[in-house]
């Protein structure tokens, strides 16, 4: 069958053939086009209004009733990371966060909560990120008093057994012995040590000899110092009744007592920009793993609904210009990305790049980096930035689909110092976005001229040499065997 | 395995593990409640071409999910033609006769005339050793020309910026050996454009730059399989555990099965297996049935009925001992061990979701409680069923990643030493409570997500006739005894059943 194609015909015919659809009175007409579609409009979003309170003991919550399933949820953050710890015991944030929950408490072993919580399908978990301590229960509703207590027990009077510390040191000595198995992995890690320095907390990773270093004593001095209600958000999701929740809460973590908060802000990052090529050899590939860019920024960047958008048109899904010109058009890799990066405290990375085939390693590279110029040569075109802007704005609606995404936002923006309505106001900074906002904005922050990259490959196998690029610095991933 | 802030659409492997679905009996009344209120959510109907809806109304958010489950995989593919399931899907993103191209009687042609410049050169390099290079290097270069012409009728990757633009979110796909997913989540009032677009996809679906694509898929298969150990490792496995059915067969295909395939191959692929009857449709969210109803009529009863393919006939015959393979590699050690079982259709196939549970899932299973806490010899380790598929008889996979210090035969000993355990003796009642406890909850906790519950419904639904199997399974779990788990394990978990994989680490560069 042929689809006849109305709105081809002309605009004046279209234009009638949708007023008849519209005012059609029998049942549905297929339409031919999506142009011709005409949408309901959506029924409003009811924003569930969110309870915040701060206990007596300073813990600040959050919570949030939905009746919908008989479960509940919490997630909490502690102001802690491993941007707090040693050099020389890099990883001790990440065992303390660990065996927290896996060491168990004063009272019960670590393998006896495993037992309780996994008897009634429910879920304690702790843990410690570069600049964020985690916590998350969930559980049926029937369950709420042995998860709360549990969580309670685990933040307040963790035990740090000793088999479970060698256990989490053995595990973290086997992802050092496997950490160069994939070169995906070898790229990232690499990549951000050529961005932040590696010797910077946001870069820094695990050697045997940081592994070797940490005792329990660091374990207990790192919880004490870090671990108290005042410095602690709790969000609470489900199936209660919030008053009633509030008194459990407090009941669950009466006694914990203050601690001192004199925490200095995450550290700066002073950023040399400079034009490098970089290379990590590896004869057993046949595939490159590419990656080009250079610092980023913060989301609290007054251009950062200028770049959102920018970063659609650039590497955006599966519309994006790298997108279409490196993989639809040129076939040169299945997975290319292009994103200049913001985070709330502490500036991202800009990072493009592909995996593509040993011989098209030096053109693949030139295709990508040609993108990032010209997004700083040329305007977008209309159509770019209303297809950015649309997706953007058609979408909203996914930002309020679960609950537990409602509440986690909101108690993020709590953490790092963002006003609660953020999100909100970064949509209507996004509405009056122009195409000179994006070429100003991508001035302003892409810099094409000073990129570094990075090659994980067999340099043999390449169309040019890296050479061609500027000098190349090699880099060598040898793991330190412990004791260096 | 690492986040990459990429792309990861249009995957290929075992996108859909099934969900471990178990009720307990005894347990707390409104759990129960809630699944049956769910089941009355839930409506279905067939168009007169065969094609079928499931429809999931859940009005909490005005959002909804649109997910097509095509009954057909890697599994469906013949010798020198591997990877086609996987390649047609990334097709399925081309666009149509209208979405995709400016001209599309101007385009035909053009792409008329790349077939016939690849025909000849897929024809002289099939004539290996005696090929004329000379004239192949000219073909290339009237190839890339002929694509560079087709390219101004082209407007690239409409499909998806249609649905983008509409504020789609989640748009991609997925190929296994059983089956190829397609899935969007949209604003609820675009219900209809992906009526349209998705119709329109498997009515008039124009492959255009179909070879640009290949090179697509042959990087993609790099970084799946030729650069990751274990991607490696999974292909030679399955290799070595199939040597008559297709489970065999890599759903990326073999590097030179998609170099030379050509496009008239794919949509004859297209045509045989993209039939009305073998397509599923889940929408789940908010929306009123009996509009998706007439909607559904309107776009997808314009797809003419045609005849479906049967199923795979070939049966893989029992082993006549153990099978063993090494791939050779700088990296870590790893090993992987499989038993060939029944698939979903089975009666026992409930027994082996609760031998999942119990030997492979989470601190309790009795593989991280031996292998990780109390001999740390692996750093990970787990068993579970559905690999590489469950249409057809499938694998029970056991895999262990050594700890530094450690050996793969450590670690299989060990492996091995708590499959004797569960052959010779039964297991606990608490271990058996606790994975049916465990079964019924995850399953509640699957409900609140349109995309969950979407490809949940039409994988029951396909693979096993009813998709009220998602919960009636509930039912066949509780009434697992310590016995079946007894019966079927000494059944199964054979020497003569078994196929080991080992990644052998050898002299290299990754560690010192």
């Amino acid at each position: 069958m042929r689809s006849q194609r109305v709105c081809h015909l002309s605009p004046v015919l279209c234009a009638v053939a949708v007023l008849f659809l519209a005012v059609s009175p029998v049942t549905a007409q297929r339409a031919t086009d999506h142009m011709q579609l005409k949408y309901p409009s959506l029924r409003d979003v009811v924003v569930p209004e969110v309870q915040r309170v701060t206990l007596s003991n300073g813990m600040w919550l959050l919570l949030l009733e939905d009746h919908e399933l008989p479960l509940i949820s919490l997630s909490g953050r502690i102001r802690v990371g491993s941007i707090y710890e040693p050099a020389d015991k890099v990883g001790l944030a990440d065992i303390t966060g660990e065996v927290m929950r896996t060491g168990g408490t004063k009272s019960r072993t670590g393998d006896e909560l495993d037992d309780e919580l996994e008897q009634i399908a429910a879920s304690v978990e702790t843990g410690i990120g570069q600049d964020s301590g985690y916590v998350s229960v969930s559980v049926l509703k029937e369950d709420i008093g042995k998860g709360l207590g549990i969580l309670a027990d685990v933040l307040m009077h963790p035990a740090f057994r000793q088999d479970k510390i060698e256990l989490a040191k053995m595990q973290h000595r086997s992802a050092i012995a496997r950490r160069n198995d994939s070169p995906r992995s070898i790229a990232s890690r690499e990549f951000d040590k050529l961005i932040y320095g590696p010797e910077s907390v946001y870069a820094r990773h695990t050697e045997y000899a940081t592994i070797d270093s940490i005792t329990r004593d660091d374990l207990v001095a790192f919880h004490k110092r870090f671990f108290g209600p005042n410095n602690m958000m709790l969000a609470v999701w489900g199936d209660f009744d919030a008053q009633e929740m509030i008194a459990r809460i407090e009941k669950a973590f009466d006694g914990w007592e203050k601690i001192d908060l004199d925490l200095p802000p995450s550290p700066e990052v002073d950023y040399a920009w400079r034009a490098t090529v970089n290379l990590v050899a590896r004869g057993d590939l046949n595939q490159s793993n590419i990656y080009i860019g250079h610092i980023g920024g913060r989301m609290s960047d007054p251009d950062y609904a200028a770049l959102t958008l920018m970063n659609h048109i650039l590497g955006g899904g599966f519309t994006g210009r790298l997108f279409k010109n490196v993989r639809s058009r040129q076939g040169l890799a299945y997975s290319v990305f292009g994103t200049y990066a913001t985070r709330y405290d502490r500036p991202g990375v800009f990072a493009m790049g592909c995996q593509t085939k040993s011989e098209s390693t030096v053109h693949a590279i030139e295709a990508i980096r040609e993108e990032a110029r010209k997004m700083t040569q040329e305007e977008v075109t209309d159509e770019e930035l209303e297809l950015a802007k649309d997706s953007y704005l058609n979408s909203f609606v996914f930002n309020f689909d679960s609950t537990g995404q409602i509440i986690s936002r909101l108690m993020t923006y709590e953490y790092y110092g963002y006003p609660p309505d953020f999100l909100q106001q970064t949509r209507e900074r996004i509405e009056k976005v122009t195409k000179a906002d994006v070429l100003r904005a991508a001035r302003a922050h892409l810099r094409p001229d000073v990129l570094q990259i990075l090659v994980v490959g067999r340099p043999e196998d390449f169309d040019r040499p890296l050479s061609t690029l500027g000098e190349v610095r090699s880099i060598d991933v040898t793991i330190l065997p412990p004791g260096k | 395995m690492g986040r990459v802030s990429a792309v990861w659409r249009r995957a290929v492997g075992s996108v859909v593990l099934p969900l471990l679905a178990v009720l307990l009996a005894t347990g707390p009344s409104g759990l129960a409640q809630n699944l049956v209120e769910f089941e009355s959510r839930v409506t279905e109907f067939s168009l007169d071409n065969g094609l079928k809806f499931i429809v999931l109304r859940r009005p909490e958010a005005p959002v909804v999910t649109c997910f097509t489950h095509a009954n057909v995989g890697a599994v469906d593919e013949v010798t020198g033609l591997t990877g086609l399931a996987h390649l047609f899907e990334h097709m399925a993103f081309k666009g149509t006769r209208t979405i995709g191209t400016r001209d599309p009687e101007a385009e035909a042609r053009a792409l008329a005339k790349i077939d016939e410049i690849f025909e000849a050169i897929r024809a002289e390099r099939l004539k290996g050793g005696s090929a004329d290079e000379q004239k192949l290097a000219e073909l290339q270069s009237r190839l890339a020309e002929a694509q560079e012409q087709a390219q101004q009728y082209l407007v690239h990757d409409e499909f998806d910026e249609i649905l983008k633009r509409a504020g789609g979110v989640g748009l991609n796909a997925g190929t296994s050996s059983d089956y190829t997913v397609y899935f969007v989540s949209l604003p609820a009032n675009k219900l209809e454009l992906w009526m349209l677009m998705e119709s329109d996809r498997f009515l008039n679906p124009v492959l255009r730059e179909f070879y640009n694509e290949k090179d697509v898929v042959m990087e993609e298969r790099r970084l799946r399989t030729e650069t990751q150990p274990v991607g490696k490792l999974l292909e030679e496995f399955l290799a070595a555990a199939y040597k008559a059915h297709p489970y065999g067969q890599p759903v990326i295909g073999h590097m030179s099965d998609i170099e030379a395939v050509t496009r008239a191959q794919a949509e004859a692929f297209f045509r045989t297996h993209y039939v009305p009857s073998n397509l599923t449709v889940a929408i789940v969210g908010d929306v009123d049935p009996a509009r998706v109803k007439t909607l559904a009529r309107e776009y997808f009863g314009r797809i003419p009925l045609r005849p479906a393919p049967g199923p795979v006939v070939t049966v893989e015959p029992p082993q006549p001992g153990e099978r063993r393979v090494v791939v050779e590699d700088p990296a870590q050690p790893f090993v992987l061990i499989g038993y060939h079982k029944p698939s979903i259709q089975h009666e026992d196939n409930a027994v082996f979701d609760a031998i999942t549970d119990i030997m492979g899932s989470g601190r309790t299973s009795r593989l991280y409680r031996s292998l990780v806490k109390d001999k740390r010899i692996a750093m990970a380790t787990s068993g579970f069923q559905g690999m590489p598929g469950q249409k057809y008889p499938g694998l029970f996979l056991f895999y262990a990643m050594p700890a530094r210090g450690h050996t793969n035969q450590e670690c299989e000993r060990a492996i091995y030493d708590e499959i004797e355990r569960l052959r010779n003796e039964p297991v606990s009642e608490q271990e058996l409570q606790k994975a049916k406890t465990r079964a019924r909850a995850a399953l509640v906790r699957q409900l609140d997500s349109n995309s969950g519950l979407a490809e949940q419904l039409t994988f029951y639904e396909v693979l096993t006739g009813d998709w009220r199997n998602l919960f009636q399974q509930l039912e066949r779990i509780d009434r697992v005894t310590a016995e079946d788990i007894q019966r079927v394990a000494r059944a199964c978990f054979t020497t003569k059943n078994r196929t080991v994989g080992i990644i052998e680490t050898m002299a290299g560069e990754n560690e010192s």
